[in-house]
């Protein structure tokens, strides 16, 4: 990397990775080194992320803060396993996901990560119980063992009362607590959550991120993707991304 | 993924759009319920057909002046048919008799004659009155409900006794007819038997005939000629041996004839397989157009099918993304729509075989025997099913591409 800096564009030198280390860490869960995403558009390459690395212990709770365009969609992303970097290294749970083919990475999706998103994405169909069971149907578990789990995981979120009702006869908060519920119901390695309050009052807001407080507190290591800097302020340690670069990684709890 | 989860998935999508679903399935449903319909209706035809044939007699072969298969195809084979061929007579009877070997039973008969027919001042107008040897009773496989057939003894003296149709025998006798008188073409006669009823075969009733011995016929009738024409019915010796007994027929009448090996027979020699032949022949063109055009319904069912799924695949990309999301592999993306689409196909497939079922059961009931066989029931779900398949499949291999991310923003 020491000559690459010669051919880059004036504005990559401005910034450098904050933690440039070599090979991946075997002890941290998660492990990102030199990190690049360059979408094709047209006949332009255009580097979402140019260079990222960072580690993430295991049950740590971390915010993932910037602006729109910063990149930390893209990150997110990558770290959930939706997509696979151009360049670099991820290795996850001591698994190389960024060499992994699309049938990996649903497999990785499925154990690995719990997603919680900002417009909750449960199947308007299907009950709270059903959508909380949807993991562990992929993941091949039986019906019987998967009512448990699944009655488990809500009764954990506080909506034993709720189980057989759709979507759309849940408040919103409700509706986020059963995403979180499905996010946890397969003991994933993280919770991946990207921008879990954005479609929430204030006082849900607070309600759900107490949640991922007692959430962390029980040992689940949380990644929350967000703009907002109060939630961000929630978690123990803040990475900044700017312009595909992280811009600041600080502990501030 | 296991396959009765993909099952309940694709019966909850296919219930949650009830009307759309139902509206999909009108071509499938159409198509089905013709081709089921149409099959039975050829399957019933088929079964009617070889159950009255094997009534007129358990395999037995003619030999006749025609062949009425080739000779009457057009006026020129007709006029050429009736230069070549000549009538046959009873020293051709005898000839056969004498020499086949293979044959078990040779009976001679003679055309009938519509005749008036009276006993006191009932009178009978254009009963069929025909001639008959001896044992066409066991050749033709007739059962006599009552007295016996004519007897060899009453065929050689020219007897004036008569063998009747069961219509005949209800019609001119209130109590039994045996040993009573008859008068036919104004001579008497005396009543020996009566055959069991036949009722129609095609709406033509099989009861109307009166059998007298074929001398007889001769003597008071005129020349076995024509109208009268003199034919033979004969039986093999076994099943096995059917198709030699009838080469064996034409070699001999050849012989006689003295036809050299380029000629064509002068005669004509009929056996239910040419009959059958025949009816498979004309069946064959039709059953074909029958399955055409519910094939093409079928067809359209299936794009509209595939159309629907299509629509689906963009209806659901959200969905498709949040299972992407919690780990769904391609494949499992790829079988959802799949057994969706097939299960759509199969269930327009059901209704369908359930409507031609109804159908079918109407028209037996009123107009005309059916047959729903098993195979056609199988045939038609195989390929409503099959056509699911098909057209399930570019839907669902788009569905199965999608990429995660994409899909997750779609609204």
């Amino acid at each position: 990397m020491s000559n690459a800096t010669l051919t880059l564009s004036p504005w990559e030198t401005e910034v450098k990775p904050t933690t440039p280390l070599d090979g991946h860490d075997p002890s941290m869960l998660i492990s990102m080194r030199n990190i690049w995403k360059t979408y094709q558009m047209g006949t332009e390459s255009v580097h979402a992320l140019h260079g990222v690395s960072f580690d993430i212990p295991r049950g740590e709770y971390i915010a993932i803060i910037g602006p729109s365009g910063s990149g930390k969609s893209t990150l997110m992303n990558l770290i959930g396993c939706l997509d696979t970097p151009s360049q670099g290294e991820y290795w996850l749970n001591g698994k190389n996901v960024s060499e992994m083919d699309d049938d990996e990475l649903a497999r990785i999706r499925n154990q690995e990560v719990g997603f919680v998103f900002q417009t909750f994405n449960l199947l308007a169909r299907a009950t709270a119980l059903h959508n909380v069971e949807l993991p562990l149907i992929y993941g091949g578990i039986g019906a019987a063992q998967r009512h448990e789990m699944a009655k488990k995981a809500l009764t954990a979120v506080e909506l034993t009362d709720r189980m057989m009702h759709r979507p759309n006869e849940l408040s919103g908060g409700q509706r986020q607590r059963v995403a979180i519920a499905r996010a946890l119901v397969n003991r994933p390695s993280i919770l991946l959550a990207d921008e879990p309050t954005g479609a929430l009052d204030s006082h849900t807001s607070n309600e759900i991120m107490d949640l991922f407080e007692r959430l962390h507190s029980e040992g689940n290591t949380i990644i929350v993707v967000t703009h907002e800097h109060d939630i961000a302020a929630r978690a123990h340690r803040v990475v900044s991304i700017r312009d595909g670069l992280i811009e600041k990684d600080e502990r501030i709890k | 993924m296991k396959f009765i989860e993909t099952l309940k998935l694709a019966i909850a999508a296919i219930w949650a759009h009830k009307l759309r679903s139902a509206l999909t399935l009108l071509g499938m449903i159409v198509g089905v319920t013709a081709f089921v319909v149409v099959v039975s209706l050829i399957a019933g035809f088929n079964r009617y057909v070889d159950e009255k044939i094997a009534g007129i007699g358990a395999k037995s072969f003619t030999v006749q002046r025609f062949n009425p298969l080739e000779d009457f195809k057009d006026t020129d084979t007709i006029a050429a048919a009736q230069r070549r061929n000549k009538e046959l007579t009873l020293d051709d009877y005898d000839y056969l008799r004498e020499r086949a070997t293979l044959v078990d039973k040779i009976g001679a008969r003679a055309r009938v004659t519509p005749s008036e027919v009276k006993r006191g001042d009932n009178v009978l107008e254009d009963v069929f009155v025909s001639g008959a040897t001896a044992n066409c009773v066991d050749i033709e496989n007739r059962d006599v409900a009552e007295g016996r057939f004519i007897a060899e003894p009453e065929n050689d003296n020219g007897a004036r006794v008569a063998y009747l149709g069961a219509d005949i025998a209800d019609k001119l006798f209130s109590g039994s007819p045996i040993g009573q008188e008859i008068t036919i073409r104004g001579l008497p006669y005396r009543v020996i038997g009566v055959e069991v009823a036949k009722g129609t075969v095609f709406g033509i009733p099989q009861d109307n005939f009166i059998i007298i011995p074929l001398k007889t016929y001769s003597i008071n009738y005129g020349g076995l000629i024509r109208q009268r024409s003199l034919y033979f019915v004969a039986t093999a010796r076994n099943d096995d041996l059917f198709n030699d007994a009838v080469e064996e027929s034409r070699f001999l009448m050849r012989a006689r004839r003295k036809l050299g090996p380029s000629e064509k027979d002068n005669f004509g020699i009929v056996t239910p397989d040419a009959i059958t032949g025949l009816r498979d022949r004309l069946f064959g063109t039709i059953f074909i157009v029958a399955i055409a055009v519910p094939g093409i319904a079928l067809v359209v069912g299936a794009i509209v099918i595939m159309n629907i799924m299509l629509v689906a695949v963009t209806e659901r990309t959200k969905e498709i993304g949040i299972r992407k999301s919690l780990g769904a592999r391609q494949m499992d993306i790829l079988k959802q729509f799949l057994v969706e689409a097939a299960t759509l196909a199969l269930l327009g497939g059901a209704v369908g075989v359930l409507l031609a079922w109804i159908i079918g059961f109407v028209v037996s009931a009123w107009i005309f025997p059916t047959y729903l066989s098993i195979l056609a029931v199988a045939a038609a779900l195989g390929v409503s099913g099959g056509a699911g398949v098909a057209s399930g499949i570019f839907p669902a291999w788009k569905a199965a591409r999608l990429d995660p991310i994409e899909a997750l923003r779609a609204d």
